[in-house]
């Protein structure tokens, strides 16, 4: 494409001149500074969310594996609860205390491995949408 | 790219970043070395991720336009048919390069045709290079550049 002679001779002529380069240069690096406070912070926030993580995934599978290991380990003649009561609904509690137990527990562990996840991807997503926003 | 660095190089290309963006900005001097500092914080925070050595003005434009289209996006100002309005009733910048005529007649432009115009005429990109910087095809560059062009010769002829 042919340029237009004129008008580029009228944007040239237009050049604008800028003598507060300095000024310009100190305004930004202040604005620099507080954009490096607040990197800081929000790098500071993922490494703590990610200790939480770390630190909720282990108590997770050692706290399911204990309960786990403890249902094994009990006799299976002896109640795992006793209520010392004759109510219909305690009592079927007890007797039944082995399969809730077994039930409840991987849906325990089900649950928190969902919310781990579930916290992963936002902090995947997180780290993304930064990225994306000063892009 | 380390922030010394990086504040090395803006140092060296902060006036062609900040012309730019007063063109765009058609000639409102405070309004474009706000958004070319919002622009250069942007660059700093993604700057980690450059390594295109050879075009970082190039980059930093983009930066730049896309800051700018935002920007104007954001505060949805009517752009001004070119037929509809005279150069003297048009809103008058501040004093100097800003109140020229060729702002003046730069505002009755959409924006990204303001942005392949000053490109093309202003910094001496090539159609290519305003392609790759306003994120569009070259026929849409040549579009808006011709398109740009016929508009700014008839609102000048107008004053002239």
């Amino acid at each position: 494409m042919e340029k237009d002679k004129e008008l580029e001779a009228l944007f040239l002529a237009q050049k604008p001149h800028f003598d507060d380069g300095d000024e310009f240069m100190k305004k930004l690096t202040k604005r620099l500074d507080a954009v490096e406070i607040v990197k800081q912070y929000q790098e500071r926030t993922l490494r703590r969310y990610r200790i939480v993580i770390a630190v909720a995934f282990v108590v997770g599978i050692i706290s399911g594996a204990a309960s786990t290991i403890w249902l094994l380990s009990s006799p299976i003649e002896l109640p795992s609860v006793n209520f010392q009561t004759q109510k219909a609904f305690l009592l079927w509690l007890v007797q039944n205390s082995r399969l809730l137990a077994a039930a409840f527990f991987p849906m325990l562990m089900t649950f928190a491995a969902c919310i781990i996840t579930s916290n992963v991807l936002e902090i995947i997503e997180m780290r993304q949408k930064m990225k994306e926003e000063y892009i | 790219m380390n922030r010394e660095q990086f504040i090395a190089c803006v140092e060296r290309e902060q006036e062609a970043v900040r012309g730019f963006l007063l063109a765009l900005c058609c000639g409102n001097r405070d309004e474009a070395d706000d958004l070319a500092q919002d622009a250069l914080v942007k660059a700093y925070l993604a700057c980690s991720g450059f390594r295109d050595g050879g075009k970082f003005r190039s980059w930093l434009f983009k930066i730049a336009h896309n800051t700018f289209l935002s920007h104007r996006r954001s505060q949805q100002p009517p752009t001004i048919s070119i037929d509809a309005v005279p150069i003297e009733a048009l809103p008058q910048r501040g004093s100097g390069e800003g109140a020229s005529d060729l702002y003046l007649a730069f505002a009755t432009l959409p924006p990204k045709e303001r942005s392949a115009i000053t490109l093309f005429y202003l910094n001496g990109y090539s159609i290519k290079e305003i392609a790759v910087i306003t994120e569009t095809s070259q026929d849409a560059v040549k579009q808006q550049l011709s398109r740009g062009r016929e508009k700014l010769r008839e609102k000048l002829k107008i004053e002239n």
